[in-house]
């Protein structure tokens, strides 16, 4: 047993996709179990059975075509023309539409690439220093993960079956707090440097006419989603539906024949992941069937006493989880797992849900597999080393945040009815 | 490998990604179309169409399984890269060689599987929404493990020919 795991773990580090991993382990368990194999294919086709799951491939779809079109352009325009007269303006501007972006293009790095491209040289010319910016700019590629409709949230609320909409509603204060720790921070960093312009009615009015079209969609699927009005998934069309419409019809900046491109990018993402829960549906029934979980908590709770200690494992154990595993399969084969060792110590599922977004949001920073370093790293040119050290301020930071989100539970819970 | 067997292994990959697009154009373009229907018809007509439903949920599983092909294709699947990325050129050709016959191993298994549940399904008669046999549903499955354990394979044996003893 103990061999054929490490076995596995080779493949793994041999560079197999994590899929075939964890369906030959499931495959294994099942056959030592003596069940039939076609179990797995009765497992997978369990993904035909998740109503919220359409809101997956919608929402990444969505963000994609986003991401193609001038919308980041406008909306480093638009949140330039109403908080460029800040002292250290700018790097605000930068926390605040890269975590809206980031929300919406469900933290796939994209942003680094879409904004980061933009607003990197902005800040240089500005007179910010070369290192906070670096440190900035790859900090807020997974800013906005904890803001509604993200892609790790919807799919923690899936694999964790916790209501998607309290999840949206808890993320929205620990997200808060971030944004506003790192804003609070750059201001104070950059308060030297010079205002770049005054406001302007006339510009603000006219980055809100150039916005005009973009501006709506938010409103509309967050407004949507916390009126109760949409279901998630029916956001999910509204927006994908809203983008189309909006950047291939109105603005033509995305023609048609670019379609069947971007559509293969996304779905590429999308099958990824899929693919990875398809085949954990099977390995984690195998794991319940076999009490896993029971003889997890069995383990923890021999060394571990109470929930502030729970707490303190659990953070650890996330950070060292981000540092070499990406968010998405993380969800899907972890939260099963701790999701009933950490109700025995009374962490509320929503509230685990925040925690474990807030921490794995680290993991985009911590080497070796932070994926922001490497995006970063790749799109400005520069070692990872020296991206690293620019972010190490940020980092520290974010870690606070992510203490106090997680010993502060009222901070997510206290908007749940 | 002979010029004429190349020309068509290289028409075969062509087709294959012209196939997999509009697979994949088809499945996002219909889903937003029925979610859409769906939204006005629960909401301003307040009706429910129960089968729209259950096509949209079967439609993701498709997509899941389309993407998992085109994902092998691109080399776009999640997997840990801490190591391989510091092996040198022969060395990284190697785990390649292993890494992608186990996946191709993996994959292969699924899909025999697959198509044994899908079998029994035909056999058993099982019906989706109703009547119509659930088995047309299901053969996405063996069908695309089957695709990846191929695209696997022949990358395998493409890394097998440059690996140095």
């Amino acid at each position: 047993m103990i061999f054929t795991a490490v076995l596995l773990f080779v493949f793994l580090l041999l560079g197999a996709p994590l899929f075939s991993v964890i369906a030959a382990s499931a495959m294994l368990g099942f056959y030592h179990s003596e069940i039939d194999l076609s179990v797995m294919a009765i497992e997978f086709f369990g993904l035909s059975e998740m109503p919220i799951l359409v809101a997956i491939p919608l929402f990444t779809f969505a963000g994609f075509i986003l991401s193609e079109s001038n919308s980041p352009q406008r909306l480093v325009r638009l949140s330039n023309a109403l908080l460029g007269w800040f002292p250290g303006g700018l790097a605000i501007i930068s926390l605040v539409s890269c975590a809206l972006f980031t929300a919406f293009t469900g933290a796939s790095g994209v942003t680094i690439i879409a904004l980061g491209a933009l607003l990197y040289p902005a800040l240089s010319e500005a007179g910010y220093d070369e290192r906070f910016n670096l440190g900035l700019i790859t900090t807020s590629g997974s800013l906005g993960l904890l803001f509604a409709p993200s892609l790790p949230l919807i799919l923690y609320g899936i694999v964790a079956g916790v209501s998607i909409d309290d999840l949206f509603l808890a993320g929205i204060f620990p997200g808060l707090l971030m944004v506003v720790m790192l804003g609070v921070y750059s201001v104070y960093k950059n308060r030297q440097t010079r205002v770049l312009r005054r406001v302007s009615s006339r510009e603000i009015i006219a980055a809100i006419k150039e916005s005009a079209w973009e501006l709506p969609l938010p409103v509309l699927v967050l407004g949507g989603i916390y009126s109760g009005y949409f279901a998630v998934s029916e956001a999910a069309a509204v927006t994908a539906l809203y983008v189309i419409f909006v950047e291939i019809i109105v603005l033509r900046e995305i023609s048609w024949r670019d379609l069947p491109r971007i559509i293969r990018e996304s779905m590429v993402l999308v099958g990824a992941i899929l693919m990875i829960l398809g085949v954990s549906l099977a390995s984690t029934n195998y794991m319940i069937d076999a009490g896993v979980p029971e003889k997890l908590f069995g383990i923890v709770n021999t060394y571990i006493d109470g929930q502030a200690s729970f707490l303190l494992a659990l953070l650890i154990f996330l950070l060292i989880l981000g540092a070499i595993l990406d968010i998405f399969s993380a969800i899907i084969l972890v939260v099963p797992l701790i999701l009933p060792v950490a109700s025995q110590y009374n962490v509320h599922p929503v509230h685990l849900g925040i925690i474990f977004l807030a921490t794995m949001e680290l993991g985009y920073l911590t080497p070796p597999v932070g994926l922001n370093l490497f995006i970063s790293s790749f799109r400005f040119e520069r070692g990872i080393g020296e991206i690293f050290r620019a972010t190490l301020p940020f980092f520290f930071l974010l870690l606070v945040a992510v203490l106090i989100i997680t010993y502060w539970p009222q901070l997510s819970l206290f908007l749940l009815s | 490998m002979n010029e004429r067997q190349h020309f068509w292994l290289v028409r075969a990959e062509l087709w294959g990604r012209w196939l997999e697009n509009v697979l994949l154009s088809f499945l996002v373009i219909g889903l937003i179309a029925l979610a859409s229907i769906q939204i006005v018809m629960r909401n301003i007509l307040s009706m429910g169409y129960p089968w729209t439903d259950s096509v949209v949920r079967l439609m993701v599983l498709w997509l899941a399984l389309a993407g998992g092909m085109a994902a092998s294709r691109d080399q776009k699947h999640i997997a840990i890269d801490i190591v391989t990325r510091a092996l040198p050129p022969n060395g990284k050709r190697i785990a390649d060689v292993i890494a992608h016959l186990f996946t191709a191993l993996v994959t292969g298994l699924l899909a025999w599987h697959s198509f044994r549940f899908v079998r029994d399904s035909y056999v058993f008669g099982d019906a989706l929404m109703t009547n119509w046999p659930a088995w047309v549903f299901q053969l996405i499955l063996p069908f695309g493990f089957a695709v990846i354990c191929y695209r696997y394979f022949l990358r395998a044996l493409r890394e097998i020919v440059r690996v140095r003893l």
